[in-house]
């Protein structure tokens, strides 16, 4: 029988430090066994539990886009045990990874709507793995307009610049990086998420909004959108919970009835309108 | 021969004096439990809610549990061992001394349930209590008294504190203490071999489930992050593992010495019946053979285990 | 459901029957060692309240160690985790208290949920026939009825037991059930009135006749908003005993530990009461204060578990978590509490 606690064997193919702290790193992991690949189907918006014996397990959302083929991609920040051990670790080296755990962003459904995406500091992630996804030459096309905002505190804490640098230059994507305070040689935007999102983000007419940031973007971005005229049923967010086994068992993530790590992480604003905020 | 009503009605007008004169903001006492053979801790704040304060032969908890960190002034329904807690908090700096006013109740000892379970083991659906000499139990078909003597608890068949001297007040006439624990069981076990001495509190707590209630219970244990939960670094294995779970009770053993009043809290709360205040009688009778000291009994004197002086005994260092 | 009976002189070999090939557990022991243990046929006892623990401990146990690795880093499967198998095992549990089984069958949703099986639950459920024996003496804290239970609850059993006179009446409610009672030999008999009967006397008996349905009704933010945790929480030690004795508390904690040569990644029972449950790696908690925990188990139990599982409650009204609690934080009254929820307005 499957056993979804055993994680798939990977090898660290690569590890890239993200930022100037070196407290983000984006590993490269490539399956021992490739038949796990195919086991491992992911859509944007997915998390897995990245798994290192003897030392634990975390939860990290998945980077990559299941359009890129032969490795996953996971970005860590360094805050509790296995992180730092994970931070210690080379290319070479062999752990595990358990998923794909959660749902996916509801890119399905969202067919034929613009889409704003909004994302602060390193809970990029998965929206990084949202655009890659629909930049697709084969997936764009199913979609309206696609703005993305972006913003961190300094520019040297903003992940994936060849990635977003590029996409600057097409056509068929809006970008607009911030970063918090002014710096020399700095040639974007300055200000805060919020503000930003104030200024650029599109008309609330069959648009959706793709959200993840730390608590304190959200608490100022959510009510923009609402005066924008956003719906609650058009506002997507993504939450994070202290998680142990990922499927929806061991009952730590729960906001409300729902967990986070099985009936989330996705969720609609209007649907958490409903619920606690124990998160 | 006390009448348990005589002294609910002290409390209570303590308490709403308490509370009138300004005294307290709050008054922790205990009211009748849901079930029988049992009080629950109850915090009034209003006069009508005193009216539900009782005294009761089962007020086992100790209350000065929830004095630390608490920054209101507070009232405490306090037995001798709960007041000496109470005046621990204050020398450990968990509370103010000038935020907290005891109430003090001279205490003939409480009941322990397992031993009336013992007495009477048919189910007991009502326990009538009346005087603090004996109770009624009665359940389908019959109706039994125990005399409070027979069931009482071990800390408290051997408690010789039980007026609380250093309350604000006394609802009650003195009680005076009866034999002391001669510690006479622990001195045999400690003259045991090291692994005869293992193998006594290995099967002491054989039965533990790790659920922490002794120490949740005890008012010494107000470490914000205790050490069994520490996570950077982890010290301790979570699963049952005897070793780890030896480890927990040693070393709560070892934080508690010289401060624990053998309130019983930690047995009282324990559900799978576990002693233990073995574990701290055995520091107990170190910490009073080396430094001739009891805790709680003064305001001003410290735990000897949070000092240093000179001529602090050394011989049991090895 | 056939209905079977069999005669005092004939139990032991009915007990016999139901050991054979496979291990047979029963309550065992009295008072705080009452516990399920394996049972030579000829001691099974019907002279038992309940266990002290929940038997939740036979799928679930507090410590289960589910995988392990070797540190050979240079070899196949080196530093990779292996699973340790389920350690299910063909078993019989005779004796299970109906509001037992039932809160088997409410964790039985939570392991095999809508999306994933948790297989180390599986592979011991799949092996286990759990013949349920009616309760004809309520202890003075059930209060199964209450809670949408009754002491001859059917929830979670293959069959269930009562005792008619000395005999030994059965229902069989599973085909499991079925294939093991008719083949221990149980006549079968016409006992349907009978058992009404006597569950009508088994609820009569019960003390608790509190009504918890408006709970039900309420909307879960206006339960959840009520001002009454602070008080409900305030006697609260934070303490694990009513999560570790409920039957229906199936919270766990995953935990490594390695030695040079490998190691073990293993479960143990985790609870909500504790601030470290919920806390997150950069220090903010959700439930911060013993008020959150304390509304957590509460809601979880009475809003969100029966949210989740067809109004079915999550507290099969066992009362260990009344008689255990060391500050009598009783859930009858809790629930109580929360009936009296004022609705907001709509």
């Amino acid at each position: 029988m499957n056993n979804p606690y055993l994680p798939y064997p990977v090898r660290i193919a690569e590890i890239r430090v993200e930022t100037e702290d070196k407290n983000l790193r984006t590993f490269k992991f490539e399956f021992l066994n490739p038949e796990d690949e195919g086991k491992f189907a992911y859509l944007p918006g997915q998390f897995a539990e990245l798994s290192v014996p003897g030392q634990g397990e975390i939860p990290i959302g998945i980077a990559s886009s299941p359009s890129e083929k032969g490795f996953v991609l996971f970005t860590v920040n360094r805050v509790g045990q296995v992180s730092s051990y994970m931070h210690n670790m080379k290319a070479g080296d062999v752990m595990g990874i358990r998923g794909p755990l959660g749902h996916p962003y509801p890119l399905d459904k969202l067919k034929g709507r613009n889409l704003v995406i909004i994302a602060g500091g390193f809970a990029v992630t998965t929206l990084r793995s949202t655009i890659t996804y629909l930049l697709q030459p084969e997936i764009r096309p199913d979609y309206g307009k696609i703005t993305f905002i972006y913003g961190a505190r300094t520019p040297g804490l903003l992940l994936y610049k060849d990635e977003w640098m590029a996409w600057e230059k097409r056509d068929d994507i809006d970008v607009f990086v911030t970063i918090d305070r002014e710096v020399p040689n700095w040639g974007y935007r300055v200000g805060f998420v919020p503000a930003v999102t104030k200024e650029v983000c599109p008309p609330p007419e069959n648009t959706s909004a793709l959200i993840c940031g730390p608590p304190v973007m959200i608490k100022f971005t959510q009510p923009v959108l609402e005066e924008a005229g956003y719906q609650a049923e058009n506002i997507i967010m993504s939450l994070e919970n202290r998680m142990k086994c990922g499927l929806g068992i061991c009952g730590r993530c729960n906001v409300g009835p729902e967990y986070v790590c099985k009936d989330g992480p996705v969720f609609t604003l209007a649907q958490l309108n409903r619920l606690p905020k124990e998160y | 021969m006390p009448q348990l009503s005589e002294i609910t009605n002290k409390i209570r007008e303590s308490a709403r004096k308490a509370l009138e004169s300004g005294k307290a903001e709050v008054v922790i006492g205990y009211r009748q439990g849901t079930i029988p053979l049992t009080t629950a801790p109850f915090f009034a704040r209003t006069a009508e809610e005193c009216d539900q304060l009782v005294w009761s032969n089962f007020a086992r908890i100790n209350l000065a549990n929830y004095l630390s960190g608490r920054t209101g002034k507070v009232a405490l329904v306090a037995k001798g061992c709960d007041a000496r807690s109470a005046v621990g908090q204050v020398t450990e700096n968990q509370i103010l001394k000038d935020n907290l006013y005891i109430i003090g109740v001279p205490c003939s000892g409480m009941i322990d349930n397992n031993l009336v379970t013992a007495k009477e083991p048919r189910p007991i659906s009502e326990a009538v209590e009346t005087t603090d000499e004996s109770i009624t139990v009665k359940g389908g078909g019959f109706s039994t008294e125990i005399q409070k003597a027979d069931v009482l608890r071990r800390n408290c068949a051997t408690c010789v504190n039980r007026t609380p001297k250093l309350a604000d007040e006394l609802v009650g006439p003195e009680i005076n203490g009866g034999a002391a624990d001669d510690f006479a069981d622990i001195k045999a076990l400690l003259g045991k071999s090291l692994e005869e001495r293992m193998a006594y509190f290995k099967d002491l707590i054989k039965d533990c489930l790790r659920c922490y209630a002794c120490r949740n219970a005890c008012p010494l244990c107000y470490c914000p992050i205790c050490f069994v939960d520490e996570t950077r670094p982890q010290w301790l294995g979570k699963s049952t593992d005897s070793m780890d779970t030896m480890t927990f009770h040693l070393l709560r053993g070892l934080h508690c010495a010289g401060r624990c009043t053998s309130c019983g809290a930690c047995e009282t709360a324990c559900p799978v019946n576990i002693k233990v205040r073995e574990f701290n009688r055995v520091m107990e009778l170190t910490v009073q053979s080396n430094w001739r000291y009891e805790p709680g009994l003064s305001w001003d004197q410290k735990p000897p285990l949070t000092m240093f002086q000179t001529d602090d005994a050394a011989d049991f260092i090895k | 459901m056939t209905e079977y009976i069999v005669k005092q002189n004939a139990l032991a070999d009915f007990f016999k029957s139901l050991a054979s090939g496979r291990r047979l557990l029963t309550p065992r022991g009295t008072g705080d060692k009452c516990k399920l243990g394996e049972t030579p046929p000829d001691q099974v006892t019907l002279e038992y309240t309940n266990t002290h623990l929940s038997p939740k401990s036979l799928l679930f146990p507090q410590t289960e160690r589910l995988m392990a690795f070797h540190n050979e880093r240079d070899k196949p499967n080196g530093y990779v985790y292996q699973s340790l198998g389920d350690n299910g095992e063909p078993t019989v549990v005779f004796g299970i208290r109906p509001c037992d089984a039932r809160g088997i069958s409410i964790s039985n949703k939570v392991f095999q949920n809508d999306r994933f099986t948790d297989p180390y639950w599986k592979g011991k459920i799949d092996q286990t026939v759990f013949v349920g024996l009616a309760c004809d003496a309520p202890s003075p804290q059930c209060f199964c009825a209450a809670m949408g239970g009754s002491p001859f609850g059917e929830s979670g059993l293959d069959a269930l037991a009562f005792r008619q006179g000395g005999d030994l009446g059965l229902k069989t409610l599973t085909d499991k059930g079925a294939e093991l009672i008719k083949a221990a030999g149980a006549q079968e008999a016409n006992l349907a009135d009978e058992i009404k009967k006597l569950e009508a006397t088994a609820i009569e008996a019960q003390g608790v006749k509190a009504d918890y349905k408006p709970i039900d009704d309420l909307d879960l933010m206006d339960l959840f908003k009520d001002p009454h945790w602070v008080a409900t929480a305030e006697n609260c030690l934070n303490c694990g005993v009513c999560t570790f004795f409920c039957p229906t508390c199936h919270c766990f904690d995953i935990q490594d530990e390695a030695s040079e040569r490998g190691g073990v990644r293993m479960r143990n029972w985790d609870t909500c009461m504790s601030w470290l449950f919920t806390v997150h790696g950069t220090g903010h908690n959700p439930r911060p204060t013993k008020t959150e925990r304390v509304r957590q188990r509460f809601m979880h139990k009475l809003k969100y578990i029966p949210l989740k599982q067809d109004g079915v409650r999550g507290c099969t009204g066992c009362g260990r978590c009344v008689a255990m609690c060391p500050v009598n934080i009783d859930i009858r009254s809790v629930a109580l509490k929360m009936t009296q929820t004022a609705p907001s307005p709509a």
